[in-house]
């Protein structure tokens, strides 16, 4: 049995993600009547347990355990739900403040770690792209032609009459200064804990 | 300019008399009458036990007529208790040369002290006597407004509205902009009442109301006729109206139909909501009002076959539109509703799948009139549907670009409605309603328990998307009770689309500048006691132009505004006369005045500004927007505000604090509560009652300041609808004091509220500290 405690805010959790700097819909989150159309259309409640609906039940509800719950985790970030909500809520914002709150709270390493090559990427060479730890899939998922293309990148922008891929020096020294700057090395290695 | 006021009035030895109320002590425990009686400058002074009964009436008629005099106070109650009775007991002297002091609720009622409260009631007579020397003898305003009335909309609210006109007397203008009278009720097959748990044929419900109309000789039914343009004059709408021909003479046209059988021209029929096609000449449907066919120009080839089939000789194919000129005394404004264009929503397939259909499509079909003659088909195949999967809420309870915040309110009771029918005649075909909520609100509720015995289906989710695979359509929700990402597979897929207010409201509302809510709908005066006054003065609105609502609804709305304008008609317009007058020597036509009138009182007219006595409600904010100080309030306002400050300023003592108080209607009944309860509060409150405090001006508050008032207190109640301005005028004010080299604090602003006298005691008291606090 549940009980709603006299002098509980269920409302707690709520607020703090109304005020959240990512949230973009202050006027839409109380105003969820769970009809459930986000899940409807939601590519990650099709192919798992994911519930944007029941995610957002439990976040009015004040339950924290959502922060815990691990499939909130599959959630596309496709903004299906965000552009389709009738009360101009957004299931998808409200998600990933949830994954802050749970990586602040040094909950989601498992699912957050192997992300950090994107940072070393930057770190290394001042640019985006794809970590080594993700190029099997993408053979698998594409096939062939996605390494044969990476091979051969360099020489296939020369074809075309374009630079080689490469930031100058200085360039990347820069930006290693930004990066550490904001804190995000630390915020990585804290992860990989 | 503030010190010296001179107060003009027509004659200089005017005789006052006074007459004071003892109340059976209520008053004269507290007020010392003799006291009173002999401080007093006047005429006539006389007191008596109970001024309100019969005997007090003999005592003040003839007193008036042998002492020949010209104005009376009344030193007694409020006003609001008992002014008209005293404005009666004063014939024949006209009713608006007497004023009365208060000196029972606010004096006698809320001050303890009797030396106190006697030099008040001094006071308060003073200013009464001031005041009734500046009133002049006016006559109410009588607005004579034709026994006619126009309704625009041929729907059942505009046909409900006019027939109970005409019974009422009054010649009424049946306006339709489409070639036949009888509006959205025509497509709707059947409707149900809760009460019978049974649906009903609609046509056999509105056709002996629609020949009722046609039949009753107070309406004139003019068809294919729009606005094009009304002007209003005190209780006169003018109106401009646009007849566009029919190309059949409907006193030939006997309907045989031959005509029909010729036109080799084929379009989908509107009235069949597209599912049919009609010829370009045709009749709307059968029982269609005027009962003669038409001509649909836009896709007419004009080859001549019908004329020369038609045995009446009815036809003819040259027609000009006709300006008819209009004069009523009113309109009411049925102008209706439309649907929700479902092509907005793509998601949901309606224009990509042909068994994706709306309610109102669904109708058609199920009407025995209709496309399939009332049975049930698929529009792909010939065949039953399996199942029809009911999505609720389409356009409506939804923010997102182009839909409506709002519930359009009959919905869920319409997919109820073909949800039973369904069921009825096909028992095996599966009815699925995904709801968000079910609104069945009253004796709908059984109505809804009575689908669900029949088996109907309901499952709570709103759907995101329809789609196709293989075979069948697809329904994407989510069973949100039981917390499972569904897909429906289903033959056929019913959209409920919302209520959305008809092209004729948006243009009736540019055309007659009637305000309308921000769903574009026509904005009643007040959603709780005043549901179908506009604001326009003389205009009604009901049915669905003003909301989302249903047939049971639109009728009685219909009714209401049809007696709303058999007020005026029978009981002819009496207004007081106190509204504004314009000076069209001074006026400089800058229109300042139009912009700042919510009451939409002013408009231009003949190159001159015409205030419209009925609208005025003589508030006067035109007077402060009034540059060339062209506009003044009937009934010489300003100067009797002047009197009655100065009167209540008079013999102020070395020491004494007086505090004037302002307030309208709504303010002086809560100050009069504060004495019914017996409430107390400083004896230097002096209470001035004004139609709206727009009415004072800051010339009138620097005035009081530099002739003795200590403070100047003004309350309005936040619901009036010039309250804003009021808030804005006070910063200025404030602004103009300081220049005086006053202190700015001694003006305060406040909200009155009818039940709040005791915040009200409590402001008086706190404001009263305050101006006792401060030096000089």
């Amino acid at each position: 049995m549940d009980t709603i405690k006299i002098d509980d805010n269920p409302l707690e959790l709520a607020e703090k993600i109304v005020e959240d700097i990512k949230f973009s819909k202050e006027k839409g989150l109380l105003k969820c009547v769970q009809c459930g159309m986000c899940t409807s259309m939601c590519p990650g409640a099709r192919n798992s347990e994911y519930n944007p609906r029941a995610m957002i039940e439990k976040v009015l509800e004040g339950d924290e355990s959502v922060i815990s719950d691990k499939t909130i985790w599959n959630c596309f970030y496709c903004y299906t739900c965000h552009s389709i909500c009738p009360v101009g809520n957004s299931a998808c914002e409200v998600n990933q403040i949830l994954r802050q709150i749970a990586i602040s709270k040094g909950i989601a390493n498992e699912e957050v770690s192997p992300f950090a090559g994107f940072v070393d990427l930057m770190m290394d060479i001042g640019l985006g792209g794809i970590p080594d730890n993700f190029h099997q899939d993408l053979i698998r998922d594409i096939g062939k032609e996605w390494e044969e293309k990476n091979m051969n990148l360099n020489k296939i922008r020369e074809e075309l009459g374009l630079k080689p891929l490469e930031m100058p020096k200085n360039s990347i020294k820069e930006i290693r200064v930004l990066l550490k700057k904001t804190g995000l090395d630390k915020r990585v290695n804290k992860l990989r804990e | 300019m503030y010190d010296k006021k001179t107060l003009n009035s027509q004659k200089l030895d005017l005789r006052v008399g006074v007459f004071i109320c003892r109340c059976g002590g209520n008053i004269s425990d507290i007020v010392d009458i003799d006291k009173l009686k002999s401080s007093i400058d006047a005429d006539v002074v006389e007191e008596f036990e109970n001024l309100c009964s019969l005997n007090g009436r003999k005592i003040i008629r003839d007193n008036i007529i042998n002492k020949e005099l010209d104005r009376v106070v009344i030193a007694s109650c409020s006003p609001i208790t008992h002014e008209k009775t005293f404005q009666d007991y004063i014939q024949p002297l006209n009713p608006y040369l007497m004023d009365m002091a208060n000196l029972r609720e606010q004096c006698s009622w809320v001050h303890g002290d009797m030396d106190k409260a006697t030099d008040k009631a001094i006071t308060l007579v003073n200013a009464s006597i001031e005041k009734v020397k500046q009133s002049q003898a006016v006559d109410p305003i009588l607005c004579q407004t034709p026994e006619s009335a126009a309704v625009i909309g041929g729907g059942i609210s505009g046909i409900s509205a006019a027939l109970s006109l005409a019974k009422q007397g009054v010649k009424t203008y049946l306006i339709e902009k489409k070639p036949s009278i009888g509006g959205n009720m025509v497509k709707i097959g059947k409707v149900f009442s809760p009460v019978k748990l049974a649906e009903e044929c609609g046509m056999c419900l509105l056709n002996p109301i629609m020949n009722e109309t046609v039949w009753h000789e107070n309406i004139e039914i003019l068809t294919n006729t729009k606005v094009l343009s009304t002007e209003r004059r005190a209780g006169n709408f003018s109106i401009l109206l646009e007849s566009n021909p029919r190309y059949v003479d409907e006193e030939k046209c006997i309907s045989c139909g031959k005509c029909i059988e010729e036109c080799p021209v084929e379009v989908p029929n509107r009235w069949d909501d597209g599912l049919s096609m009609r010829k370009a000449i045709y009749k709307p449907f059968s029982q269609s009002y005027p009962d003669a066919y038409t001509i649909d120009m836009e896709n007419c080839e004009k080859c001549g076959k019908c004329m020369k089939k038609c045995p009446m000789g009815a036809i003819y194919l040259k027609g000009e539109k006709e300006i008819v000129p209009l004069n009523v005394g009113a309109v009411i404004l049925a102008t209706g509703h439309k649907t929700f264009d479902p092509n907005l929503r793509p998601e949901y397939g309606y224009n990509r799948y042909a068994d994706v259909i709306t309610q109102s499509e669904l109708g058609r079909i199920m009407g025995v009139n209709g496309p399939t003659k009332g049975k049930l088909k698929m529009l792909s195949k010939d065949r039953v549907p399996r199942r029809v999967v009911m999505i609720q809420c389409v356009g409506s309870r939804d923010e997102k670009p182009d839909g409506h915040k709002y519930c359009s309110k009959v919905c869920c009771m319409v997919a109820l409605k073909n949800a039973n029918i369904i069921k009825h005649k096909y028992p095996d075909t599966d009815v699925i309603i995904c709801y968000t909520d079910m609104r069945t609100p009253g004796m709908y509720e059984k109505y809804y328990k009575h689908g669900q015995e029949n088996g109907i289906r309901l499952l709570r989710g709103r759907p995101g998307e329809v789609n196709k695979k293989g075979d069948s359509l697809v329904v994407r929700v989510e069973d949100t009770l039981q917390k499972k990402f569904t897909e429906i597979e289903t033959d056929m897929v019913v959209l409920s689309t919302a209520i959305e207010p008809s092209q004729g409201s948006e243009e009736i509302s540019k055309i007659m500048n009637v305000g309308i809510t921000e769903d574009m709908f026509i904005k009643e005066t007040h959603p709780k006691i005043k549901p179908v006054t506009t604001d326009v003065k003389g205009a009604y609105v009901c049915g669905t132009a003003q909301g989302p609502k249903d047939i049971t609804d639109s009728i009685m709305q219909a009714h209401a505004a049809a007696s709303k304008v058999a007020e005026i008609m029978n009981d002819g317009l009496e207004i007081e006369p106190f509204v504004a007058e314009i000076d069209d020597e001074k006026c400089n036509l800058c229109e300042d005045c139009i912009s700042i009138c919510k009451y939409k009182a002013m408009s231009i007219k003949d190159e001159m500004i015409y205030i419209d006595p009925m609208s005025c409600s003589g508030c006067g904010k035109c007077l402060t927007v009034c540059k060339p100080r062209a506009i003044n309030i009937h009934g010489n306002i300003d100067e009797k505000i002047f009197a009655t400050i100065s009167g209540m300023l008079k013999g102020k003592k070395e020491g004494e604090k007086r505090i004037l108080v302002f307030l309208d209607q709504v303010g002086y009944t809560a100050a009069d509560n504060i004495g019914v309860n017996r409430v107390d509060y400083p004896e230097s409150i002096y209470i001035i009652k004004v139609h709206s405090v727009n009415r004072v001006m800051p010339k009138h508050i620097i005035y009081a300041l530099k002739n003795g008032a200590d403070g100047v207190f003004i309350g309005e109640y936040p619901g009036d609808l010039m309250y804003q301005e009021v808030e804005n005028k006070m910063n200025q004010i404030r602004e103009e004091i300081k220049d005086h080299g006053m202190n700015p604090e001694r003006l305060q602003f406040s909200n009155v509220y009818i039940p709040y006298f005791r915040g009200l005691a409590n402001k008086f008291k706190e404001f009263d500290a305050k101006i006792g606090s401060m030096d000089a």
